[in-house]
């Protein structure tokens, strides 16, 4: 549906030059939700200007639903726009309109007559549940409210794809997932493509089945939302992660030395990662029965990413180290994600 | 009061009237453009084309520095030659006119700048040309700053048109130099004066009352 090849853009100011994206290669599949997620500053609000044409690549090319955008002339450009639906993070309404003629607005630019207008418009405030609202003025509405009515806007030319622009990050929690909950009702209902970019991790978990990582202009990681979960690579990735899933161990082992290799009486720390059915196998108390070990949990947390449930376990294992690297064997071979997180000589913890 | 005196008043006020009804009108049809083009013209802008927009600035700023007494001197060849003649009423129309254009103008200008670009980038989005986004957008949701821009320009103009005696341009400006000033006669001063301050009040207050029914902020 979207095709972003080597997309580079580079901006002239009178501090010099700016290289916002350098080289970004995008594939987004017709109906998926696909996440950019990155900080401020990474290059994200260029990127996704680039794919409406907002923001001109300095290179490289844009296809969307098939048509190149980047070798068009303006006046086709603007025709393919209007199959483009755009929401914003400041909502960007027209003040001087009514909730109404908001809505109106691209169906007027679209030169559709009075009575189209109409029908479409009254569908649309159904949908978005703002029909008691049409005669009221922006200033008026709340934030979340204001936000639905730029998405019926941007929903009322019939677009193929749907970009939003930190559509949450003006809205306070319960706001931004009842607009989440819109979104994913749109793409459900309309077989809509969604690209959204955020700086938030939950809003990623909450809607996306992709997701992409970008930092100083350019993709550092891309895939499958609950595989970039599970396996995050890039710090910065990690890093995002840690805001909504606890991926630091514990604070007491600040003051404690991890070795990487065991020695004869050491205790084993684990971090095992279930995923999906995996959740709900007795691995633990199996390991345990079969190894002769001991094993303590140091933190745990279940989560779910849409309706995948996902669980993170600290443990830490003692035993004899023969049966620990036996016991650590058996784990390898389950369906779970294992990471060694290192040994701690016993007593450690108790000592400090 | 002498029935003379009051005729004289009248068509004082009459001629202050048309005066500043005929150069406000046209310097919003010529100045309100201008301020458009002002806007859009700007680097970053829909139509950026930043050496026209320097050129225009430059001439803007030029005919605003220039003082309107100087200035209504100075273009005594262009007032003859768009009305045929350099004296009274309509003569003095095209030196107030000229002077307001780019006051419209800068007005204007500041007003649509208050646009948050956002709505524009919004408008570009939805397929919007820069037509569509001037008429649609710009002006529609920069209305009531140009409203009150526009009340503060007929302000001026009252002001200005007070000096269109020195070309026979009459008015009430007029009348309160000529007969209140140089032949002592405070009534008359007074009387016009007054008239003056009322005419002010109600364009003022027209204009905010127009501005405030269109802000919907």
């Amino acid at each position: 549906m979207i095709k972003l090849q080597d997309i580079e853009k580079i901006y002239q100011s009178d501090n010099g030059t700016i290289h916002a994206l350098k080289g970004v290669n995008l594939a987004v599949e017709q109906g998926e939700i696909f996440g950019i997620i990155g900080t401020s500053g990474a290059g994200k609000s260029t990127l996704i200007r680039c794919i409406n044409m907002l923001e001109i690549p300095t290179k490289g090319s844009v296809t969307v639903d098939g048509k190149e955008l980047t070798s068009l002339k303006e006046l086709e450009l603007r025709e393919q726009r209007k199959k483009i639906g755009m929401i914003f993070q400041h909502f960007n309404l027209l003040s001087s309109r009514t909730v109404y003629q908001n809505i109106a607005f691209p169906l007027e630019l679209a030169k559709h007559s009075k009575e189209e207008i109409n029908k479409e418009v009254v569908h649309l405030l159904e949908l978005v549940g703002l029909s008691d609202k049409k005669d009221q003025y922006p200033a008026q509405l709340s934030g979340g409210q204001k936000q639905r009515v730029g998405i019926a806007r941007a929903l009322a030319n019939h677009p193929k794809v749907l970009l939003c622009d930190e559509a949450t990050s003006a809205l306070d929690p319960q706001t931004t997932k009842s607009i989440l909950e819109l979104l994913k009702d749109i793409n459900r209902k309309f077989q809509l493509t969604i690209v959204l970019i955020t700086h938030e991790m939950q809003v990623i978990k909450e809607i996306c089945n992709q997701v992409a990582v970008i930092e100083g202009g350019k993709i550092i990681e891309q895939g499958k939302v609950i595989d970039i979960f599970t396996q995050p690579q890039s710090n910065t990735t990690k890093e995002f992660i840690s805001s909504i899933i606890n991926h630091n161990l514990p604070d007491f082992f600040k003051d404690i030395t991890l070795l990487p290799t065991p020695t004869a009486d050491s205790n084993l720390i684990l971090r095992l990662s279930f995923i999906g059915h995996s959740t709900e196998e007795p691995v633990i108390s199996s390991m345990i029965r079969r190894f002769n070990i001991d094993a303590s949990i140091l933190y745990g947390n279940i989560d779910h990413i849409q309706t995948i449930p996902f669980g993170t376990l600290i443990v830490e294992l003692s035993g004899e180290q023969v049966s620990l690297q036996q016991a650590l064997s058996y784990l390898r071979t389950r369906e779970l994600g294992i990471e060694v997180i290192g040994y701690v000589a016993r007593n450690a913890r108790a000592a400090g | 009061m002498s029935q003379e005196m009051l005729a004289l008043l009248v068509k004082s006020l009459w001629e202050t009237t048309y005066m500043v009804a005929v150069s406000g009108f046209i310097s919003a049809l010529l100045g309100i453009p201008l301020g458009i083009i002002l806007v859009t013209t700007n680097k970053g802008h829909i139509l950026e084309n930043t050496s026209l927009n320097r050129v225009l600035g430059a001439i803007v700023n030029a005919t605003r520095s220039t003082p309107f007494i100087i200035l209504m001197v100075a273009i005594i060849p262009v007032t003859r030659l768009l009305v045929g003649t350099s004296i009274g009423t309509n003569a003095a129309i095209v030196p107030l006119s000229i002077a307001a254009i780019p006051f419209v103008a800068r007005i204007v200008e500041s007003a649509l700048k208050e646009v948050d670009y956002g709505v524009i980038e919004a408008a570009q989005a939805m397929g919007a040309s820069p037509r569509e986004i001037i008429t649609k957008v710009l002006i529609p949701e920069a209305l009531p700053a140009i409203v009150l821009g526009l009340t503060l320009t007929v302000i001026s103009l009252i002001g200005y048109s007070a000096m269109a005696g020195a070309i026979g341009g009459g008015g009430l400006g007029d009348l309160a130099i000529r007969y209140g000033y140089q032949r002592f006669r405070a009534d008359i001063m007074l009387i016009t004066v007054v008239i003056l301050i009322a005419q002010v009040q109600i364009v003022q207050s027209t204009g905010d009352y127009i501005s405030n029914r269109l802000n919907k902020k």
